[in-house]
């Protein structure tokens, strides 16, 4: 069900799909997307996992209808040992295309896709030996350009994996050794990151200092009434000291670097009612395609409109003081998004129900693209 | 499940096939040397058998390893899906596409039941349009995506359409559709199945010829026909295809005919003219349909009196044409015999129509147009059919052709058997609504409750089986839980017992388990849930997940017992530098969700470290006076465990020797000294846990409570 005049597009996988990402892409007319995948009935358990790129092609539709309806292609497969937990993409200063992917068993992989044909060019890998995360690596984040990738678990570690054309390596920033876990992460700047973690705790790390983070956010703001476990975070390159949280019971805040005692709640712990108190936001992004009615620099102080998916099947738009835009009711979860950066009204969608949706928004009468992401070095 | 039918005698519902069928035999390559001491055969999920091959225990007790023989291994056996060409990926997609449907209709019949307005007329209207609406739904859904064609052009020699993939669940769905949903438009029924044929002849039989098959063998050799009327299989095929109402291909294929060519050598005019006056005859036949702008050829006519004055009117014409004295004048010999055998048809002739049709659906549906076209109900129907069968029997087992049987039989409990037998627990669980909107008594049938069934209905006994099938498979296993939700008697308990044995390694997991058994409200199991998630991640050493967890659950008992390993490991780590460390878990225990159990000492004890640093820092004497004051109530409180008492006391000895003034009270200073009293009590139990501090810790601290005592008496006086 889509509404505001938006069309979803379900494109049926046969198995499990657990993220998606789009790739950005030299040519106007391939656009690519990364799919985690995840089939219990293969034969070997280790081709039961995979990372697919796929191309999107717009074909004419197959009904009288004259609408493009989209359609995958798949360019090239990756097998994966192990289920992936995490999928992240970029470009590279080489040419290529880097898609960082994390797995539940410990390990960490970079692949260099080909941004012509969609094909995987190498892979670079840190084994699930322990050494880099003992069990579940829960989030990463690859940063602009793909040189670094962050990553944490729920044994508690934060790592550092620089990434070379030939080789990568990791360094530990912390280890909490189990007395925390992890749960989301998402950089900042080149240098700073945020995490995120139980009872919405959320962290904030400059690894040039050293211990452990540079500041916390109190996880007792809910004054009792609520607690839970952040599932991903989203900063906006040219707001950088305001970190956006999606997590358990429905709750989407900001947290504010400078107020750091006062968050500002979008959903849920009382705020707007959109979703229910059982619900789970997986995801948050901030969404460039919707047109804040008052932002229109970038020294506001309102929050930019964002963008989440929810266990109970909602994709929505959340701005801060309206009315919640809601652009999907699926009967299915919503497990990951993604807008592509670089058409930012059309979003890919992993639904549960072994589909990756494609919803189209309108592009009419939208000038927001040009207040879309930049890379953090422009600012 | 239901315990299993007691005695497949005379009181089964659904009749269980005794026929014996032939053992499969699969040999497995399970490479474990002989002697095999012991198999164990165990289900897995789905249809995948685990087959684990034991050697005898080795006699070396030192295992004696050289010989690098395995002890044995477990061999996984994938048992083949047989079900009509339908894979497994294909039949999820229609088990995911069917839960909106379903939960629509239900919860518009839940509604009602509220109301409690059955009886009402507007009430049946309303249901006809929920039901039709759920059948539309779902048939839309069995649809094989369709590749559009590749050429636009239309090539006149292709007069039947390739089916690739036509789906048998969608054939059998459609039936129960017109047969069961579709019943107030019974006058229609004729038509309706006409096009069911049409779309689904090649189902009718696997073995045997059809008219569909014959169509297609012609079409092959169509390209090698020189003079096409001469050739008798064209003519056979043209009746065929009259036969059974496909007038656009009977259209097409005349339009083949030399006759239509036009360069023609011979006089043929009479032959030309006989051929155009059928073509048209064929073209106006009055057609009995509801929606007149479909493009069908033919007279529509949507009233029962227009359509039979209009058959009459053409009937005339047809008998007319047949009995004229051109036929005499037509030289073509094969022309004559072939166009007159189709006005044959038209007119009825059984013995052109049994000759015209292979299998005693497409006869019966010859007799619907030419014979009987004002049929009405289903009796007459049944008989007709049962006629048919006798000319034209086949021995082949068809579960299509037994479903329609059972259909016009009026037996819901044949039509249920054969959804279960042919098409599974998806059809049987879905098509229930259909059977039900069929007749009273079916709906009677099925949802009456069972004894032999353990007090449940039919339905709740397929939802159930259905449910189950779902629940085999990791993917579709919440799905199962939409259906487990409708079922009144075992419905939630099997529920419960699904989700509480999911596997809950990832949170992902956990939380969408915890997000159903919340939506259904059962509390105890999302309890049990969060415990031993907490458990999990606790004994893998991610202490603050089971923390969380087990807040969340409100499980004293495990908190504080772990409390106690907590506090051991921290007797030892939780030096001034690796508090951050702590400062998650403990940032967790001091939220007020939940409860933290023993564990809630561990968030003051950090409170007063915190102030206790800023007294050394030399800060001012409120920071002084408040550590103080949480010092007391720290010692005070039951739940701060024994073996911190002395290291408390010993990290706020620069408390107790506050140069200014004392911060304690005599009644204070008197408590603490009872505590260490007690502690030194206590040293004399076993058990007890020894803080490792300086030797000297006990005496400094002793020397200070003194000092303080005294120095707090003075004050006080």
């Amino acid at each position: 069900m889509a509404e505001y005049g938006d069309i979803l597009h379900r494109l049926p996988q046969s198995k499990s799909v657990d993220a998606v990402r789009w790739l950005s892409s030299v040519s106007a007319f391939d656009r690519f997307v990364a799919s985690a995948v995840h089939d219990p009935d293969a034969a070997v358990p280790a081709a039961a996992s995979a990372i697919e790129i796929h191309s999107l092609i717009l074909a004419p539709s197959a009904d009288s209808s004259s609408r493009e309806h989209p359609c995958f292609h798949l360019r090239s497969s990756w097998p994966s040992s192990s289920r992936i937990s995490a999928l992240r993409s970029s470009p590279t200063p080489y040419k290529h295309l880097a898609v960082a992917a994390s797995t539940l068993s410990g390990s960490l992989h970079v692949l260099f896709v080909d941004p012509v044909d969609g094909s995987i060019e190498s892979e670079l890998s840190i084994p699930n030996d322990r050494s880099l995360h003992a069990g579940v690596v829960s989030a990463i984040d690859l940063l602009e350009g793909g040189r670094e990738c962050v990553t944490v678990g729920e044994d508690g570690r934060v790592n550092l994996a620089s990434i070379g054309e030939s080789r990568m390596d990791y360094r530990r920033v912390y280890d909490s050794r189990g007395l925390a876990s992890y749960t989301a992460v998402r950089w900042a700047s080149p240098v700073e990151f945020a995490t995120g973690g139980l009872g919405f705790g959320v962290q904030w790390w400059d690894p040039r200092k050293p211990g452990g983070f540079v500041s916390q956010f109190t996880s007792n703001w809910a004054q009792g009434k609520t607690t839970g476990i952040v599932h991903s975070i989203d900063i906006h390159p040219s707001r950088k000291h305001i970190c956006m949280v999606g997590g358990s019971a429905g709750t989407v805040f900001a947290w504010d670097l400078r107020y750091p005692q006062q968050p500002i709640l979008l959903s849920g712990a009382g705020g707007p009612e959109l979703l229910s108190d059982i619900d789970e936001v997986w995801q948050v992004q901030y969404d460039s395609h919707t047109l804040s009615s008052s932002v229109n620099s970038a020294t506001s102080a309102k929050l930019l409109p964002v963008m989440m998916c929810s266990e109970e099947g909602i994709l929505a738009v959340l701005e801060q003081g309206e009315e919640p835009k809601r652009l999907l009711q699926e009967y299915c979860a919503i497990n990951s998004f993604d807008i592509d950066p670089q058409n930012p009204s059309d979003v890919v969608c992993a639904l549960e129900w072994e589909a990756v949706g494609i919803l189209m928004r309108p592009k009419a009468g939208n000038y927001a693209s040009s207040f879309g992401r930049l890379p953090p070095s422009f600012h | 499940m239901p315990g299993r039918l007691s005695d497949p005698g005379a009181d089964t519902i659904v009749p269980i096939s005794l026929e014996s069928r032939q053992p499969v035999v699969l040999s497995l390559r399970h490479g474990v040397s002989a002697p095999v001491f012991r198999v164990y055969i165990s289900w897995s999920r789905g249809s995948l058998l685990h087959v684990a091959c034991l050697r005898p225990p080795s006699l070396e007790p030192d295992g004696a390893g050289d010989d690098e023989e395995e002890g044995g291994k477990v061999v996984e056996v994938r048992l083949g899906t047989g079900d009509g060409g339908i894979s497994e990926a294909q039949m999820r997609r229609i088990a995911y596409g069917s839960v909106p449907p379903f939960v629509e209709l239900q919860s518009w019949k839940n509604s009602l039941a509220s109301l409690s307005m059955m009886s009402s007329s507007s009430f049946r209207t309303e249901k006809w349009q929920y039901i039709l609406e759920y059948s539309r739904k779902v048939n839309e859904l069995l649809k094989t995506h369709q590749i559009p064609p590749d050429n636009v052009i239309e090539d006149p020699r292709i007069i039947v359409k390739l089916l690739k993939e036509t789906s048998s669940l969608r054939a059998a769905w459609e039936l129960m559709e017109i047969f069961f949903i579709d019943k107030q438009s019974l006058s229609w029924l004729p038509e309706r199945l006409v096009d069911w044929l049409e779309e689904y002849d090649s189902l009718v039989t696997r073995t045997d010829l059809t008219v569909y098959s014959k169509l297609v063998a012609m079409q092959k050799k169509l390209v090698d026909f020189k003079v096409i009327e001469d050739n008798p299989d064209y003519w056979e095929a043209v009746s065929s295809a009259l036969a059974v109402g496909w007038l656009d291909t009977v259209a097409k294929l005349l339009r083949l005919h030399g006759s239509y060519q036009l360069d023609q050598l011979d006089d043929r005019e009479t032959e030309n003219g006989l051929v155009e006056a059928v073509a048209v005859l064929i073209l106006t036949m009055p057609r009995l349909c509801p929606d007149l702008s479909s493009e069908k050829i033919g007279q529509c006519y949507d009233t029962k009196p227009d359509f039979i004055k209009a058959w009459e009117k053409w009937r005339g014409q047809v008998s007319k044409l047949e009995r004229s004295a051109y036929w005499v004048q037509c030289s073509h010999h094969q022309t004559r015999e072939g166009l007159q055998k189709l006005l044959k048809i038209l007119l009825g002739n059984i013995s052109n129509l049994t000759s015209a049709t292979c299998h005693w659906m497409e006869l019966l549906i010859s007799h619907l147009l030419y014979t009987r076209p004002f049929i009405m109900g289903l009796e007459g129907l049944n008989n007709l059919a049962q006629k048919c069968q006798q000319l034209k029997p086949t021995a082949e087992y068809n579960g299509l052709m037994s479903l329609l049987m059972g259909i016009l039989q009026e037996s819901p409990e044949a039509v249920l058997a054969e959804c279960s037998r042919t098409y599974g627990p998806w059809m049987v669980a879905h098509g229930t609504e259909l059977l039900a909107a069929g007749s009273d008594y079916a709906d009677i049938q099925l949802h009456e409750e069972r004894y032999n069934l353990g007090s449940i209905s039919i339905e709740e006994l397929h939802w159930l089986v259905y449910a189950q099938v779902l629940s085999s498979h990791p993917l579709t296993w919440q799905i199962a839980s939409t259906y487990l939700a409708q079922c009144p008697k075992q419905g939630l308990g099997l529920l419960e017992f699904l989700l509480y044995k999911q596997p809950l390694q990832h949170h992902q997991g956990i939380f969408k388990n915890l997000d159903l058994s919340r939506s259904y409200d059962l509390d105890n199991i999302s309890a049990s849930i969060m415990k031993i998630a907490g458990m999990h991640h606790w004994k893998h050493g991610r202490k603050g997940f089971g923390i969380y967890w087990l807040q969340l659950a409100r499980d004293e008992v495990r908190l504080n017992r772990i409390a106690q390993q907590l506090f051991e490991f921290i007797g030892r780590s939780l030096s001034d530098d690796s508090f951050q460390q702590w400062e998650g878990l403990i940032e967790l225990l001091g939220t007020r969700v939940g409860s933290s159990g023993g564990l809630e000492f561990l968030h003051k004890y950090r409170d007063l470290k915190r102030l206790l640093k800023q007294v050394e820092d030399g800060r001012a004497v409120n920071a002084a006076r408040l550590a103080a004051e949480s010092l007391v109530q720290l010692m005070k409180s039951p739940s701060t465990p024994q073996q911190f008492w002395l290291p408390l006391l010993y990290d706020s000895v620069s408390l107790l020797n506050w140069k200014a003034q004392p911060l304690l009270r005599v009644s204070e200073t008197n408590l603490l000294l009872n505590k260490l009293q007690d502690l030194s009590m206590a040293k004399m139990c076993p058990g007890f846990v020894d803080s490792n501090l300086p030797s000297h810790a006990l005496s400094s601290v002793r020397l200070a409570l003194a000092k303080n005592l005294g120095r707090a008496i003075l004050e006080e006086c």
